[in-house]
């Protein structure tokens, strides 16, 4: 016993790096789901209570309504915005959970019907994708983070890109296919988005460009993210097309 | 025994919570401190090594799995065990200063550690890994707690003694 207790820091130590080496090979999901059990209903309980003790002034509560309202708005889109973007079965979900790498918790999880690689936004564009789901809160992957590759589109030439994250400056960019596409700053960017509308939802604002990298000519942009990154409360997850879309 | 296991469920279960939905929204300049860290550095000096890497290992398991996170799992969990492996070591008869020193010294090398790891894993995207903020936030607090528990556990300690001692004193009166 005491022997077995002089090695347990050792079986301990080659444990995690087993775990490290496990995760790097194979993905270990299964206990991604069970901290998102354990501990997503903790941190929706803990930022309710932040929430309710820092209540909002009464102007920004109306400033709240309308960029919910907004959110809704964009979430039914433009008639003429594009196929499968008439309407979204869209969930709004409070944000409960930052994370150091660019990822957030939302307090909406596969018991509402939210799935991996669902778009998020918020009232005024793209916030990032779902990576993981839990029970009930899921793991969004911000668009300004590294590992953040979303396809993309000029919205006034229609020319296609993809967009990927800058974290230390908060910004995005954005790098044309085609490399004779015309550029400038003042541009807005938005998603690409496909009929299925995973990964993500079509022509949801993503930032306006706001410096062409190398010149002029050059296919690579720095864009400003349209999405308030810095103060993320309520966002909207779109679940997938909605009746009016002629999608289940 | 009993009010330290109490304390280390609580590092366990609350510092992943606290830190993703209190700490990290604060906005302080540089970085945020690291609770787990902080956690379960301060308790570990106050037991056996092999308490304190099981402690670390818990409490970093913890953090790697409690949402949002999405780095590798394990990353913590084999910092922070060793963290309260060395923690656990401190000598029992250290003063307050060198006990606070040292777990001090331990939180800056887990922090230094975990960044070390996260390069060799290939995630370069952790700026709680190399943030320079977040290194000084996390010593001053692990010194912090370290420093003022530690004499406020041998206060205690002594009060609850004399107490007994005075009771004593009367009964043999």
């Amino acid at each position: 016993m005491r022997k077995r207790g002089r090695r347990m820091p050792a079986v301990l130590l080659l444990g995690s790096i087993l775990l490290i080496a496990a995760d790097h090979w194979t993905t270990l999901d299964p206990m991604r789901t069970a901290g998102s059990a354990v501990f997503g209903p903790l941190e929706s309980a803990v930022s309710a209570t932040v929430r309710w003790v820092a209540r909002p002034r009464p102007l920004e509560e109306a400033e709240r309504e309308n960029a919910r309202l907004r959110a809704a708005l964009q979430a039914l889109g433009e008639p003429a915005s594009g196929p499968g973007a008439d309407a979204y079965r869209v969930l709004p979900a409070h944000v409960v959970g930052y994370g150091p790498d660019q990822t957030v918790t939302i307090d909406a999880g596969r018991g509402s019907g939210v799935g991996h690689g669902m778009t998020v936004f918020d009232g005024h564009g793209l916030i990032g994708t779902v990576i993981h789901t839990g029970p009930a809160t899921a793991t969004v992957r911000l668009a300004t983070a590294r590992a953040s590759s979303i396809g993309a589109r000029l919205e006034h030439s229609r020319e296609m890109g993809v967009v990927t994250g800058v974290p230390e400056r908060g910004l995005l960019r954005l790098s044309l296919i085609n490399p004779h596409a015309e550029v400038k700053a003042g541009d807005l960017v938005v998603t690409l988005g496909s009929p299925s509308l995973r990964p993500v939802a079509p022509d949801v604002p993503i930032g306006t460009v706001i410096a062409v990298e190398g010149g002029a000519g050059s296919r690579t942009a720095l864009l400003r993210p349209a999405a308030r990154f810095a103060s993320l409360d309520l966002v909207t997850v779109v679940l997938g097309p909605g009746p009016a879309a002629g999608g289940g | 025994m009993r009010p330290f296991v109490l304390a280390a469920v609580a590092v366990v279960l609350l510092a992943p919570v606290l830190q993703a939905a209190v700490v990290n929204r604060l906005g302080l300049p540089g970085g945020f401190p690291d609770l787990a860290v902080i956690g379960v550095c301060s308790l570990a000096v106050l037991t056996r090594p092999q308490v304190g890497a099981l402690l670390g290992f818990a409490a970093g398991l913890a953090t790697d799995i409690a949402p949002p996170a999405d780095h590798s799992i394990g990353r913590h969990a084999l910092v922070l065990c060793l963290a309260g492996l060395l923690c656990g070591k401190i000598p029992r008869d250290a003063g307050v200063g060198t006990r606070t020193a040292a777990a001090a010294l331990i939180a800056l090398g887990a922090t230094l550690l975990d960044a070390a790891v996260a390069v060799l894993t290939g995630e370069r995207g952790s700026h709680l890994a190399a943030s320079p903020g977040q290194i000084a936030w996390t010593v001053l607090g692990t010194a912090a707690v370290v420093g003022v528990l530690f004499p406020l556990l041998r206060e205690l300690r002594r009060r609850r003694r004399s107490r007994r001692w005075y009771h004593l004193s009367r009964r043999v009166r």
